[in-house]
């Protein structure tokens, strides 16, 4: 048996009398792996995280870190006593404190450390938030007020470090670029990572794991491709937003037929018998674009999204289809125009309920 | 729940602040005395209907001078605007009893403003012509231009933060300036109002020095007199329990009568700081004219008289031990506020952690003792130290406690603490809840425990809070009379008490010199709190 270094077992997260979050389990391996939590808003997300810091108390299950129990119905370790980080969502920096104060703070726990891995320097430039220092909390912006969060916790290198929507309030512009930075800084210190989020772009490129928590419950927890290509439940597809579900009939070992598309060839990911009715997932990627095609269903919308188009497309049976174009493509599809679609259609992971 | 020493501090301190408040709750059911019936057949119609008038008299013009002058200075600029914005706070360094001393010394037969008359004019009969102003009229000035600062102060505040947009939205419904004040301005302002006004009820209510000099009957003379002169304890509290209900009633009848309407304004989102708008001409000099009346009649008026009567009395000035009375008072402001400040602390911090419904019960209701008028706190105490003695401590066989705790200075700050524990845990509180509970978990995520978040990061947070509660506990102690009057020790004097003595003697000159330092004083600590009393710096 592997002896992984965080696991949460069975846990019931509640905030109160009221649960939040039943009967989670998920695991992470190795230290310094970094996983993200994605949900709608007001699922239990920030409770897990809470619960998990010591901040909630759990009556169901056990959180062990390290193969140190942190919490169960009968332990619960005090938050300070677990050396877990939690960079809050809103502001919670200390007021009357500069910046600088704030964030050396955090190094204050981990000074018996022999081997200092980050220097304060590091951190503020990784961040950039050298001319904020100086500054008290209420005279900096949301977006900094978060970054110098983020860089109070990471200085701490606790044992677990937890991020809730670290990003929410950074600039569009900026956020990708600290992304890069924010991962290269978890990988370069190995600390072991919990990032909570609604933006699943952000999920995907974190996260070696990610969660999907949708109705009380963790529906899925593994990698961020399969979670993508692979969802296991309708639930998650419709959280993912990411394709549609479109009624067909299963004709053979790698074919199904849909009364507007026809035969769809590819790989099932699970079984299904002949004749079986089932509801195939179709993503935008799936479909392609061909003019020459005889397969033309009407244009009803078009976005342009950068580097693609998305086209709504009406099928015969009323069903309204997305599709991927890159945006480089020549002919340019008016609404009410016809479009047409490569066959046959080839989907290499077919993916029905 | 995890039982810690936060939680048991917290409980401790607020179970100790409401015996009692409950003592005097649980005599109203005791037996009393035929001081009762006596009273009844006599006086108690008399009590009820002068407390009344002197009720609605002082909300009437404490309401009009308090809102009136808060909307002159904070709508407007016009000469010494920016002066009258913390002099009309000044008023709270004069009691209503030095007040009263001072409206007599001035009013009566050849008093200082026959003095005046004589002076200007020669010799004559001025007496019959220089209107008297004493009796419920004189209690009344006196009460409200002491107390006005309390609906000026919180009414202010709340204009302060009205955005500049619901004051363009009138100008946009073609509201006149009139119609904006009266149908915009002052609804949103009522619950700030209406706090201030309470706070003027609970004081008219509890009023002794004013009221005993004036010689009016009203419900706090008579829980005096029924106590003093009938020796009857229960009914003291049973008139206690019935002053209360006064208050009660009131605060019922406003939250009534606002039902549901909202009047928070969200101060983050599109809030528009207002513009000052600036007046010149007549307009100008009106607004002038009503706040430096105001300022005159409450602060300039009786301490000028005061001081008037010392330069032309100096003997008196000698006569006193002016460093004993300071160092007396001193004494009392700092073991009191120094007791209130770490104790309002410690119970603060023990419901923040805590979370507990017990706890949360207990400390809303210990922070009712400021309702209950100091006479009847003092008797309480006497009457729950009496009981405690004779029913525990002698039954225990162990030597009496009564000299410990009447008569001296232990009994008298413990019930200085009980009185204005409320005072004390609201200031701390408000501090706090400037404080994200995010910031207390962030620091116990850092690795702080309990006790080292309070120190490190909380007390360091609080610091003006702290210094401005010290300062308002201070004050209210300099004043304090009838507490101080019930339960110091022998021979012991602070300047009120010199004051009382003196002028219930019908030395007035007398007690100018006491009460000129008392003035001082409370002047000194109002000027170094004024910023944040008028919490023009806060958020």
């Amino acid at each position: 048996m592997t002896k992984n270094f965080f696991e949460v077992n069975n846990v019931d997260f509640n905030v109160g009398n009221k649960t939040k979050v039943k009967n989670v389990s998920f695991a992470i391996e190795n230290q310094g792996d970094v996983i993200c939590l994605l949900g709608p808003s007001g699922i239990g997300k920030t409770t897990i995280l809470r619960t998990i810091a010591g901040l909630e108390k759990l009556k169901k299950g056990s959180i062990i870190l390290n193969g140190k129990t942190l919490s169960s119905e009968n332990i619960n370790l005090e938050p300070e006593e677990r050396n877990v980080s939690l960079a809050f969502q809103d502001n919670s920096l200390f007021p009357h404190y500069t910046i600088e104060k704030n964030i050396s703070l955090g190094s204050e726990r981990n000074k018996e450390k022999k081997e200092k891995k980050i220097s304060l320097k590091e951190i503020v430039d990784l961040l950039d938030i050298f001319h904020i220092l100086n500054k008290y909390p209420h005279e900096i912006s949301a977006g900094e007020a978060q970054r110098a969060s983020l860089a109070r916790s990471l200085i701490m290198q606790p044992d677990l470090l937890l991020l809730d929507e670290p990003l929410s309030n950074v600039d569009q512009s900026f956020k990708e670029e600290i992304q890069v930075r924010l991962k290269k800084i978890l990988n370069k210190l190995k600390i072991t990572t919990i990032i909570v989020t609604h933006d699943s772009y952000e999920a995907f490129y974190l996260g070696s794991k990610c969660g999907i928590i949708l109705n009380q419950e963790l529906k899925q927890f593994d990698d961020p491709y399969k979670v993508y290509h692979l969802p296991n439940s309708i639930e998650v597809v419709n959280f993912l937003n990411r394709g549609i579900l479109v009624p067909a009939k299963v004709t053979g070992k790698n074919t199904l037929e849909n009364w507007d598309l026809g035969t769809i060839e590819g790989n099932f990911i699970k079984e299904y018998p002949e004749g079986a009715n089932v509801q195939l997932l179709l993503q935008p990627e799936d479909l392609e674009h061909d003019d020459t095609s005889n397969l033309k269903l009407e244009v009803v919308d078009r976005k342009f999204r950068g580097t693609n188009f998305i086209y709504t497309l009406r099928a015969p049976s009323n069903t309204l289809i997305p599709v991927f174009v890159h945006s480089h493509h020549i002919h340019q599809h008016e609404v009410d125009e016809k479009f047409g679609i490569k066959r046959p259609i080839h989907i290499d992971h077919i993916v029905c309920f | 729940m995890r039982i810690n020493f936060w939680y048991i501090s917290s409980f401790v301190i607020s179970l100790f602040v409401i015996i009692p408040i409950l003592t005097v709750f649980s005599s109203f059911f005791d037996n009393t005395s035929n001081y009762y019936q006596v009273l009844k057949d006599t006086f108690l119609l008399e009590y009820i209907f002068n407390s009344l008038i002197l009720l609605v008299s002082v909300l009437i013009l404490t309401f009009i001078i308090g809102t009136g002058s808060a909307y002159l200075v904070s709508f407007f600029n016009f000469p010494f605007s920016n002066f009258f914005k913390w002099a009309l706070i000044l008023s709270f360094a004069v009691p209503p009893y030095i007040y009263a001393y001072s409206l007599t010394a001035f009013f009566e037969n050849y008093g200082t403003a026959y003095t005046i008359l004589k002076n200007l004019f020669g010799e004559g009969n001025y007496n019959q012509s220089i209107p008297k102003f004493d009796g419920l009229l004189g209690v009344v000035l006196s009460i409200s231009f002491s107390l006005y600062a309390y609906v000026y102060i919180l009414a202010r505040a709340s204009f302060l933060y009205q955005s500049q947009n619901i004051i363009d939205l009138g100008k946009n419904l073609g509201f006149t300036k009139f119609k904006a004040f009266y149908s915009i301005i002052l609804p949103a302002a009522r619950p700030a109002i209406v706090a201030g006004l309470s706070l003027v009820a609970m004081e008219t209510l509890a009023e002794f020095g004013a009221v005993d000099f004036f010689s009016i009957n009203t419900l706090t003379t008579g829980i005096y007199n029924s106590w003093i002169a009938f020796d009857d304890l229960a009914f003291a509290n049973q008139l206690s329990f019935f002053l209360l209900l006064f208050i009660f009633a009131l605060f019922i009848l406003e939250n009534l009568s606002r039902k549901n309407a909202k009047y928070h304004f969200n101060t983050k989102a599109g809030f528009k700081q207002k513009q000052k708008i600036q007046l010149s001409g007549k307009k100008a000099f009106l607004a002038f004219s009503f706040c430096f009346l105001v300022f005159f009649l409450s602060f300039l008026f009786p301490l000028s008289q005061m001081m008037y009567w010392t330069i032309k009395f100096p003997e008196n000035l000698f006569d006193l031990k002016i460093l004993d009375l300071l160092m007396n008072t001193l004494y009392l402001v700092i073991l009191s506020s120094l007791l209130l400040i770490i104790f309002g602390l410690v119970s603060n911090y023990g419901n923040r952690v805590n979370k507990n419904k017990t706890l949360n019960i207990l400390s809303t209701l210990s922070i009712s003792g400021y309702a209950i008028p100091g006479v009847i706190l003092a008797v309480a105490f006497i009457t729950f130290i009496a009981w405690f003695d004779d029913s525990v401590i002698k039954n225990l066989g162990f030597v009496s406690i009564k000299k410990v705790f009447i008569g001296s200075i232990v009994g008298l700050v413990l019930v200085y603490f009980i009185r204005f524990y409320s005072l004390a845990y609201n200031g701390i509180k408000s501090g706090y809840e400037k404080i994200n509970i995010s910031v207390d978990e962030s620091s116990y995520l850092l690795g702080y425990s309990k006790r080292k978040t309070f120190m490190n990061i909380h007390i360091p947070f609080l610091r003006n809070s702290l210094l401005f509660v010290g300062i308002l506990v201070s004050l209210e102690i300099i004043r304090e009379l009838p507490i101080t009057l019930i339960l110091r020790p022998f021979n012991f004097e602070t300047f009120a008490t010199t004051a009382y003595i003196s002028a219930s003697e019908d030395l007035l000159e007398a007690a100018a010199v006491p009460s000129l330092f008392l003035i001082l004083i409370a002047t000194f600590f109002i000027i170094v709190t004024s910023k944040y009393i008028l919490r023009d710096n806060n958020d």
